[in-house]
């Protein structure tokens, strides 16, 4: 037990964990999205956010020329360099996510069979980017130039609000946001949602199924490209193994908040990016994954469904 | 889709009781010897490249098939999902490797008490764990599994990350010995716990226990209706299955002589949850089936060494998608009952 | 594609598989050849260590193979993941093929340990390039490497005080944070350093190796006003770690141990972040020690430009091995006596003996390294 830290460091480990517990947020909007439809745990996306990772770094360095050891970059140049590795890596993790789907969900999905031959299924998917990966990057880890120079807004009560914690704070909130709009109000996003309370009625109505499918997992490939722009931003680091350990505390997030449910996926997010902080600091950080999990088996005692319930068609504004 | 276990399960009720039991004591008699198979003309291309094929067949192949048969229980037969079946494993060789470096028991003696603390663990986590549904069962298990190897790695008495050192092997039983190289004398052991396992398996289905989990499986709503009391059968579906992975365990560190927490990831778990599905979803010998090959295949193709977890990715992806139930699937009795219900 | 196309496919490319080897595994091998071991992790997530470590290994044989000398010699690849429980199946094959004289390796020493039993009762000598646990060396240990076990790596015994020693030279009034990875490397060497450090440690912590947010231990750093950090882990988690204590305002010493001496270090810990760390290591860089030429052909060999860790270890490994081929020793016990008697020349010139036990005599020298405009200087014998 450490709680020394608590008393000069408690606001700075709660701002930490906010903008670690948005990238969890992003990548459980992943799990959540396809969950909500197909009630299925979508076990590669893990990977998918791998991949997400090394193509910022791939457009950071490949295809925009910026050398490892280049110096920050400033302006207009800057914020082309952000926003186009950004969307490269969404496009790339949501083309991924929609392979992903057709690969390892869309014919056993046909033969509407058994749900554990799709996860199954979509572990071995898994298994073969994360080796893939591996070999084509000889297992190394793969360094992110810093391109966006750290500096700081300034700081309150010791929390330091540096421009990347910020960024992914208010970018994770835009996003967030959109999508929630999206779901609640543009047709596609109803279509979604009438797939995921009923899959026969939906198909009555005309909804091309396996459209919507499609649909649901390059939304959530989207925003784990999202947040693998995020994480390498701010970690400027990956590897070929980053995915597990980060798919599964997103999972955890999600399974948290209410499955299914974007709006349990947010706050499951935020809240478990938080307590992962206060966990390490207090009981050391050999103890992180323990906590969360007892704390997860608390709340799924306590509120069965998670703490917002399952289910996308429950997010009404 | 040619469904392998209806014929075979045609052909087998047709058979008078005496061919049923010459034809089990020539299939176990046959199992009995895949030791030397290796090294005998015709099936020596079982022989596997760089890795010893008898300790292949100890570990990962029989192992692999025990514990596939005891998470086929809670899996297959009442469909309770648990992604974290390792812990037991684990459980019960932590409790070899402790008990058998500070006490002077020995492994038989150490094995009911692996047995015991594996469905101890279940049961503790059953408890609150079982009132769930589906796949929020799914991430506890999962949860529990991480967390009995990450307590492993924490404490002293597991001796942390450098896990238990010296760990001794069983005593002699018949005057047969349990050296390191005897491989086969392992796999006997282990080939009478399977079978036992299977006979046990076997009559808990014709049993009340095998119809409240059939029940459980099919429709849980509908189950409690019937009145099955669901906790308490999930809760025996889910110890049986630990203590199964107990007994696996115990004899894993005792042959081994060493254990480590980083020999019971999530990985293992998903590998024996693979078994399962691949070979047959609640079929016994599809099960066996789909242990050996996936407990063999990795290591049968050594020689690829870069590329080989790739390849078994690949092979996993294309047989799932091709015989979605698995390759040998559970009987379609059942499943005709299944169309039914829906 | 039709169902039945797809079935057949996918029994003919499972038949290839199975069937397909048996050509290639059963070549018999041209005469006077003969082979040797190497056990790694080759895939899984501890991949880098083990292909690291391979291309020293394969260099060393094409340096000597390049001599056309009258035995030919051959690597045969056991992938361990690193894992024991790999290794323990790995291990009796590789023992019981006698065609097998020698063994480079284990990296790991949780895989030594789990192989230890099978290379000793076929007689099996080993020259492990990486595995740093005292315990393989200890005649007090209840499971020890005697006889046949070899390393021409220092074990923790020597690396913890002298990484100790280093962290906190020329520092009035040190405080040390202590940080191990939670793996059995990390952890081991953090304790052989603790010792060293009574009276001066202001905390310590186990962050699980993988781990992307560091930001919670550097809090605690702060809050302790520790003015040294040591880290034992590995290179990929020692800069996550070092990037995230320098963005957090941390302005003390960072000080690591032979895991994150790795000339990707500080590359991967971004431009300064890593400036001035202190590194100890019983491995030197392998582009420090060898011949420009060596390197030229070295990068045509492997297709890497800078070395991992542990490259030289093995290449010195594989060399004794290889030197006491020339001497005529193609046996098991051959080797087993070679190695026990004779006296090697390590790349750098060093003098490699080996004791009773199997560490080198006197203790492999532990090398005190800085990062100076992102590369690794050397500075002296710690």
């Amino acid at each position: 037990m450490n709680l020394q830290v608590l008393s000069s460091q408690f606001w700075s480990l709660c701002l930490q964990g906010v903008a670690l517990g948005f990238i969890y947020v992003l990548i459980s909007l992943g799990y959540t999205m396809v969950y909500g439809v197909l009630r299925l745990i979508n076990f590669a996306n893990s990977e998918v956010f791998m991949i997400g990772t090394f193509a910022t770094v791939v457009a950071q360095v490949g295809i925009l020329n910026n050398q490892t050891n280049s110096q920050p970059l400033h302006g207009f140049r800057l914020v082309y360099t952000l926003l186009f590795a950004l969307v490269f890596s969404m496009l790339v993790s949501g083309i991924l996510g929609v392979l992903v789907e057709l690969v390892a969900y869309r014919r056993l999905r046909a033969l509407g069979t058994n749900r554990l031959a799709s996860l199954i299924s979509a572990i071995a998917v898994s298994i073969v980017l994360l080796e893939t990966t591996r070999i084509i990057t000889f297992s190394r880890p793969q360094t992110s130039p810093r391109l966006l120079d750290k500096w700081s807004f300034g700081e309150v009560a010791g929390a330091n609000f540096r421009i990347d914690t910020v960024m992914v704070i208010v970018s994770g909130i835009i996003i967030f946001f959109v999508l929630d709009r999206f779901v609640t109000k543009t047709r596609l996003g109803k279509a979604i949602r009438a797939v995921s309370m009923s899959e026969e009625n939906s198909k009555l109505m005309g909804i091309n199924l396996n459209r919507v499918v499609s649909l649901t997992f390059f939304i959530g490939g989207l925003t784990t490209g999202a947040a693998a722009f995020f994480y390498t931003t701010v970690y400027e680091t990956t590897q070929f193994n980053v995915g597990f350990n980060l798919g599964l505390a997103a999972f955890t997030a999600a399974v948290l908040g209410g499955i299914g449910n974007l709006r349990g996926a947010f706050y499951g997010g935020i809240f478990l990016g938080v307590l992962e902080q206060f966990a390490s600091a207090i009981l050391g950080s050999q103890w992180k994954s323990v906590t969360v999990f007892l704390v997860l088996v608390l709340v799924l005692l306590l509120k069965p469904n998670g703490i917002f319930g399952e289910a996308v068609q429950q997010t009404r504004t | 889709m040619i469904n392998l276990r209806d014929k075979g399960a045609a052909i087998w009720e047709n058979w008078s009781r005496t061919k049923r039991i010459i034809f089990v004591v020539i299939a176990i008699t046959i199992v009995a010897f895949m030791p030397y198979a290796g090294e005998f003309g015709p099936t020596s291309f079982l022989n596997t490249p760089i890795s010893s094929y008898q300790a292949v067949l100890v570990y990962p192949i029989a192992l692999f098939v025990l514990m596939g048969l005891g998470l086929n229980i809670v899996v297959g037969k009442s469909g309770l999902l648990d992604l974290g079946y390792v812990a037991f494993f684990a459980i019960g060789a932590y409790t070899m490797g402790i008990m058998g470096t500070m006490t002077s028991l020995n492994t038989w003696e150490i094995l009911p008490f692996g047995i015991f603390f594996a469905m101890l663990a279940g049961l503790l986590l059953g408890l609150p764990a079982l009132r769930l549904r589906g796949d929020y069962l799914a991430i506890v298990t999962l949860g529990f599994g991480e967390i009995v190897r990450i307590v492993a790695l924490n404490l002293e008495v597991t001796g942390g990350p450098n896990g238990v050192v010296g760990v001794p092997n069983p005593p002699p039983i018949l005057g047969q010995k349990f050296e390191l190289d005897d491989h086969a004398a392992y796999f006997w052991v282990i080939l009478v716990m399977i079978l036992l396992v299977i006979w046990m398996v076997r009559r808990f289905t014709v049993r009340r226990p095998g119809r409240a989990w059939e029940a459980i499986r099919q429709d849980e709503d509908v189950a409690a209706l019937m009145g099955v009391n669901l906790l308490v059968y999930k809760l025996w579906s889910f110890t049986i299955g630990a203590a199964v992975g107990g007994a696996g365990g115990v004899i894993y560190a005792s042959k081994t002589m060493f254990i480590a927490p980083d020999m019971f990831t999530f990985n293992t778990s998903i590998l024996v949850l693979a078994c399962v599905v691949f070979g047959g979803l609640g079929n016994i010998w599809g099960v066996i089936l789909g242990a050996s090959i996936l407990g063999y295949l990795p290591e049968r193709i050594r020689f690829i060494s870069n590329a080989r977890q790739l390849v078994f990715g690949l092979v996993l992806l294309i047989i799932m998608n091709v015989r979605p139930d698995g390759l040998l699937p559970r009987k379609k009795r059942e499943k005709i009952k299944q169309k039914v219900v829906k | 594609m039709n169902k039945k196309i797809q079935r057949s496919l996918a029994v003919v490319s499972a038949a290839a598989l199975v069937f397909g080897v048996s050509a290639v595994t059963s070549a018999t091998a041209a005469q006077k050849t003969v082979y040797l071991a190497f056990q790694a992790p080759l895939t899984g997530p501890n991949a880098l260590t083990g292909q690291d470590e391979l291309t020293g290994a394969k260099f060393a044989l094409s340096e000597y193979n390049a001599t056309n000398p009258a035995v030919k010699v051959e690597l045969v690849l056991a992938d361990d993941q690193g894992l024991a429980e790999v290794a323990a199946v790995v291990a009796p094959g590789i023992a019981s093929n006698k065609k097998i004289i020698g063994l480079i390796g284990p990296a790991f020493s949780g895989a030594t340990q789990a192989s230890l039993p099978a290379y000793k009762a076929s007689g099996l000598a080993m020259i492990s390039m990486s595995a740093t646990r005292v315990s393989l060396t200890d005649k007090k240990a209840p499971v020890n490497g005697f006889p046949i076990f070899k390393r021409v790596v220092a074990n923790d015994k020597y690396q913890g005080p002298a990484l100790a020693r280093y962290a906190i030279k020329g520092v009035t009034a040190p405080s040390v944070y202590l940080v191990d990875d939670k793996t059995a490397y990390g952890k081991g060497l953090a304790d052989y350093t603790s010792p060293s450090l009574k009276g001066k440690i202001a905390g310590t912590d186990s962050v699980p190796e993988n781990t992307s947010d560091y930001t919670s231990v550097v809090a605690k750093v702060k809050a302790s006003g520790a003015n040294v950090v040591i880290y034992c882990g590995y290179a990929p988690d020692a800069a996550k770690f070092v990037k995230a204590l320098r963005d957090g305002g941390y302005t003390g010493i960072f000080a690591s141990g032979d895991g994150t001496l790795k000339a990707t270090f500080p590359n991967n810990a971004g431009n300064t972040a890593a400036e001035g760390s202190r590194l100890t290591a019983a491995d030197v860089p392998f582009e420090d020690v060898a011949t420009a030429a060596q390197m030229v052909a070295y990068t045509k060999l492997t297709g890497i430009k800078v070395p991992g860790t542990y490259v030289t270890s093995t290449y010195n490994a594989t060399n004794i091995f290889l030197e006491c081929i020339k001497q005529g020793k193609v046996s098991r016990p051959g080797i087993q006596g070679c190695l026990t008697n004779g006296t090697f020349k390590g790349v750098a010139g060093d003098t490699i003996k080996f004791d009773r036990y199997g560490d080198i005599i006197g203790g492999a020298a532990v090398g005190a390294f800085t990062i100076k405009a992102g590369k690794i200087v050397y500075v002296a014998v710690a």
